[in-house]
């Protein structure tokens, strides 16, 4: 039976298109997003605009069963890509998330929960030390937050430590849609040894999100934030299911195939 | 090629319709509601968007395209204006939150944490440090 979770992961740095093969790609989505993704100034920013976008399509196909020229995708003021012309139940919450980051491209799905996935590339700039990148966002991690930090070690550990919390973050304010702006300094995670994580907001501990942390691989982390909407249905408050689904990592070639697959159905 | 008519160019006078079409117009009016131009759909707000109503001098965007174009490590030809969004320049918010960084050291000013989360283009950046600028020099 169709859960309507997912977890899928593509690493854009297998996909390597000539570029007709990847205006033909792009070709494939409706106009609005043609536009926008050749709007990218860096080809790699165009690529992970791309597969986002096709992994977007994919999910709502594959979940709902919407074919795919029938699909309309829309971005809230902030950015965030929410469904026009969803189905009714048992996937009238239906919502998805994507992240970008380094070699890969994300999206989560939920039935009924908020959902928010971030994908963090554990990077500094160049020429600069773990401890000058930090104190960029000194304000942005609380202080408790950056004592965790402290205590753990090597230069490398704080700077993946960093990067937990503001992968954290990153995928509560995506979930909640309320992007930019939130003020990452009113969010504080507590965690024992990244399990069992919570998120104190304003100082008061939220019983309703719900948080899970995975390594895709040396370099790369994604967080999951699902939680209830405001005012969702009384009945789902207690029973937010705790287990959290594994990620799929799936190619470029196999989004691209579904889709012409999926039109031949239609056609039949 | 024009062509003359043999027929005289009358001119016609009429009463003045306008007058009349504005009043009936007028009286057909029902009342006017403003709608907000910007509707928030599934969002939450918490912060509101940053909106100047004076746009920043041409020196000071220059500067921030230059050093948007240095952090992001972009082409020192790479085409930047005011219209450039951050992310169609390639930051994501980690680098948003550099970039302002850069731009509060290179300026001398301090932009709040909330505010710094709203910067969406280039323009944005400038327009606020313009602002922050004149506080800043009038203090």
């Amino acid at each position: 039976m169709e859960s309507g979770v997912r977890r899928w992961l593509v690493n854009v740095s297998l996909w390597n298109p000539s570029v007709d093969q990847f205006a033909s790609v792009v070709s494939l989505l409706p106009e609005d997003e043609q536009r926008t993704i050749t709007k990218y100034m860096k080809f790699d920013d165009r690529k992970r605009a791309l597969v986002s976008r096709l992994l977007q399509y994919s999910i709502v196909h594959e979940v709902l069963g919407i074919p795919y020229d029938k699909i309309i995708i829309h971005r809230t003021l902030e950015g965030k890509p929410y469904l026009i012309n969803g189905i009714g139940s048992p996937f009238s919450n239906f919502n998805f998330n994507v992240s970008h980051h380094g070699d890969y491209v994300g999206i989560a799905s939920d039935p009924l929960c908020l959902v928010g996935l971030d994908i963090v590339s554990i990077m500094i700039p160049e020429q600069t030390t773990e401890h000058e990148f930090m104190s960029n966002f000194s304000s942005y991690l609380t202080a408790l937050e950056w004592k965790n930090i402290a205590k753990t070690g090597t230069s490398e550990v704080k700077l993946c430590e960093f990067y937990r919390y503001w992968c954290l973050k990153e995928a509560f304010v995506k979930a909640t849609g309320a992007g930019l702006g939130f003020g990452f300094h009113r969010l504080e995670f507590h965690h024992k040894n990244w399990t069992d994580i919570s998120v104190y907001i304003d100082g008061i501990e939220s019983r309703e999100w719900k948080f899970s942390l995975y390594k895709i691989d040396e370099r790369h982390w994604a967080s999951i934030a699902r939680g209830l909407a405001n005012g969702a249905d009384e009945q789902f408050d207690a029973s937010l299911p705790v287990a959290e689904v594994g990620f799929i990592q799936r190619t470029v070639d196999q989004l691209i195939q579904s889709r012409s697959h999926g039109a031949q159905q239609n056609s039949c | 090629m024009a062509s003359v008519a043999g027929t005289a160019f009358a001119v016609s006078v009429r009463p003045p319709r306008r007058l009349q079409q504005v009043s009936n117009h007028l009286s057909g009016l029902k009342s006017v509601s403003f709608t907000s131009q910007r509707k928030s759909f599934v969002s939450i707000r918490s912060a509101p968007r940053f909106r100047i109503s004076c746009a920043a001098k041409p020196e000071t965007l220059e500067k921030v395209c230059s050093i948007v174009k240095k952090q992001l490590a972009l082409a020192e030809n790479a085409l930047v204006t005011g219209e450039s969004t951050f992310v169609q320049l390639g930051a994501d918010s980690l680098d948003t939150v550099e970039v302002v960084m850069g731009l509060e050291e290179e300026f001398g000013i301090s932009v709040e944490e909330e505010n710094a989360q709203t910067i969406q283009t280039v323009q944005d950046a400038a327009d606020m440090i313009e602002i922050l600028l004149e506080k800043k020099n009038a203090a």
